[in-house]
């Protein structure tokens, strides 16, 4: 669906490349996601990638065409859901919609009253969008980006500023979206989000990539093989989980009290994020 | 057409919900007040005042002019401050042709307003289509105007910098009216120069046509240049 090759790219004026020779690819149905610290160039990629960033170097093909060679109908195939609210305060929250979706074809926008229903607005639907809350507007943003019915999705920190409510829905219709054969590509700096939603991941750090991959296979690539378990009497032990059901220690062990937790010891995201690019999240 | 007529409203609906740009709006019927009925009686009463009549009926039509250009300048201002310009970015829409077309309404509107207000002054008899001709120059100046003063500045506070430079560099060419002729070269470059020697010249009944051709053809690429660099800045 998107394929990315030596993709790199210099804002004007900037002494060095904020991207720098990317290369991956999005198949139809997926959702993707781009893993990074802020200023790693995370919406500067999906920028480039719907088309609001010209001059980038190397190709970007979608469907097979190049990037650059498409035109405006490019844009009735895109949804974008940004970082920042960014709506007409003094609108309602209707009118913002009415106004924005006047531009694409009535014949792929999907009902007003149903969108706000799916973010659980309607009530809120004639209300000017100045009285929203913060995550009222991102919810909003994110009904914007869908409400043409899109084949290729981006959000940037789609639930960032939502409570944890809202962040679970939302979460639930970009896995319905996926479901539907949408395209997704998700910027975030949020592991948990990246890990729960994306069937890929990569990680950029300074305009690079470092790794792209399923989550579950780095998880269990950079985790320990191994299952730890907890007596309620503060006895714990570890097993290797290789033939763990014929493993008579594991067995003598679980019989000396009683258990109190079983885990696998598999690396989370962020774990796997520092571990691979020899940083953390909160120092950069 | 229905795309402009809907956003047009949606224009307007954001103008009369914001409480100083509102206001802004009803600055023509203070112009109309002060040119049909104030101005007479003044003249009245001091004669002196006759021989600039024509520099004070420019002057009113610029500031027509200049209502329309700085609540376009803020409205996109706004746009830029909140993010809403890179919803635009993403929309199937050609950037240069929506960006020209959000401007026929105020262009229209100031057309209609200066020419009202020179057909309704009691100073002089004008002719219609010339009339309508110097309107037109008027009301090319406001894409340039509101597309410039947008270009130049990131957020409001700045914006209002800017007006006010461009209120300065819109006016200035009146001053050419008080020097002698061989310095009036100076204003050449500004293309409010062309459309207020041009009103002159047809508010005295002499020969127009050369400054309204400069001008229209000044202010149309000036807002070729300023579409291309709004559309650059604007929506990434």
């Amino acid at each position: 669906m998107i394929r990315v090759q030596d993709l790199s790219f210099t804002y004007h004026g900037a002494p060095e490349r904020t991207l720098k020779g990317l290369n991956f690819e999005i198949a139809k149905g997926e959702i993707f996601g781009f893993l990074g610290p802020s200023g790693a160039g995370k919406t500067t990629a999906q920028k480039v990638l719907y088309k609001i960033l010209n001059g980038f170097e190397g190709e970007v093909l979608i469907e097979g065409q190049p990037l650059a060679q498409m035109g405006k109908e490019f844009f009735e195939r895109i949804g974008v859901g940004f970082e920042l609210p960014n709506h007409y305060l003094k609108l309602t929250g209707k009118e913002n919609l009415a106004l924005f979706g006047s531009f694409y074809p009535k014949e792929k926008m999907r009902k007003t009253a149903d969108l706000f229903e799916l973010v659980g607005m309607e009530d809120a639907m004639d209300k000017k969008v100045e009285a929203y809350s913060k995550g009222m507007k991102m919810r909003l943003n994110f009904i914007r980006a869908i409400m043409h019915d899109p084949d290729i999705l981006f959000f940037d920190e789609p639930t960032a500023g939502l409570d944890p409510v809202n962040a679970h829905k939302i979460k639930a219709h970009i896995v319905k979206l996926k479901n539907d054969g949408k395209t997704i590509f998700i910027t975030t700096h949020n592991m948990n989000t990246a890990d729960e939603l994306c069937d890929r991941v990569a990680f950029i750090v300074d305009g690079e990539l470092q790794v792209t991959e399923a989550p579950a296979t780095l998880k269990h690539t950079h985790g320990k093989h191994i299952v730890r378990v907890e007596l309620t009497d503060q006895q714990t032990a570890e097993f290797s989980l290789d033939g763990l059901g014929h493993n008579p220690e594991f067995m003598q062990f679980l019989q000396k009290g009683d258990v109190q937790r079983i885990n696998t010891l598999e690396a989370t995201l962020e774990e796997v994020f520092i571990h691979i690019t020899g940083k953390a999240l909160k120092e950069l | 057409m229905k795309q402009l007529i809907r956003l047009s409203v949606s224009d307007f609906k954001l103008i009369f919900r914001d409480a100083s740009l509102r206001t802004f709006l009803f600055l023509p019927i203070l112009i109309f007040v002060v040119v049909i009925v104030v101005l007479p009686l003044v003249k009245n009463k001091f004669e002196v005042v006759a021989e600039y009549i024509p520099f004070v009926l420019i002057v009113a039509t610029i500031e027509v002019t200049q209502m329309f250009g700085f609540i376009y300048a803020v409205m996109l201002i706004e746009e830029k401050e909140m993010g809403v310009s890179h919803v635009y970015g993403v929309l199937p829409i050609s950037k240069m042709g929506f960006s020209l077309m959000r401007q026929v309404i105020p262009v229209l509107i100031t057309i209609l307003i200066t020419w009202a207000l020179l057909m309704t002054q009691p100073f002089y008899n004008l002719p219609f289509l010339s009339t309508l001709g110097f309107s037109m120059l008027s009301g090319l100046i406001v894409p340039p105007y509101a597309l410039g003063v947008s270009i130049l500045c990131k957020n409001k506070m700045e914006g209002l910098i800017w007006v006010k430079v461009f209120n300065l560099i819109v006016v200035i060419p009146v001053i050419a009216f008080f020097i002698p002729p061989s310095y009036t070269f100076l204003f050449t470059i500004l293309p409010t120069h062309w459309a207020f020697q041009g009103l002159n010249h047809l508010i005295l009944g002499e020969a127009f046509l050369l400054e309204l051709g400069i001008g229209t053809v000044f202010l149309i690429a000036l807002t070729a240049l300023t579409a291309r660099l709004f559309v650059q800045r604007h929506y990434a």
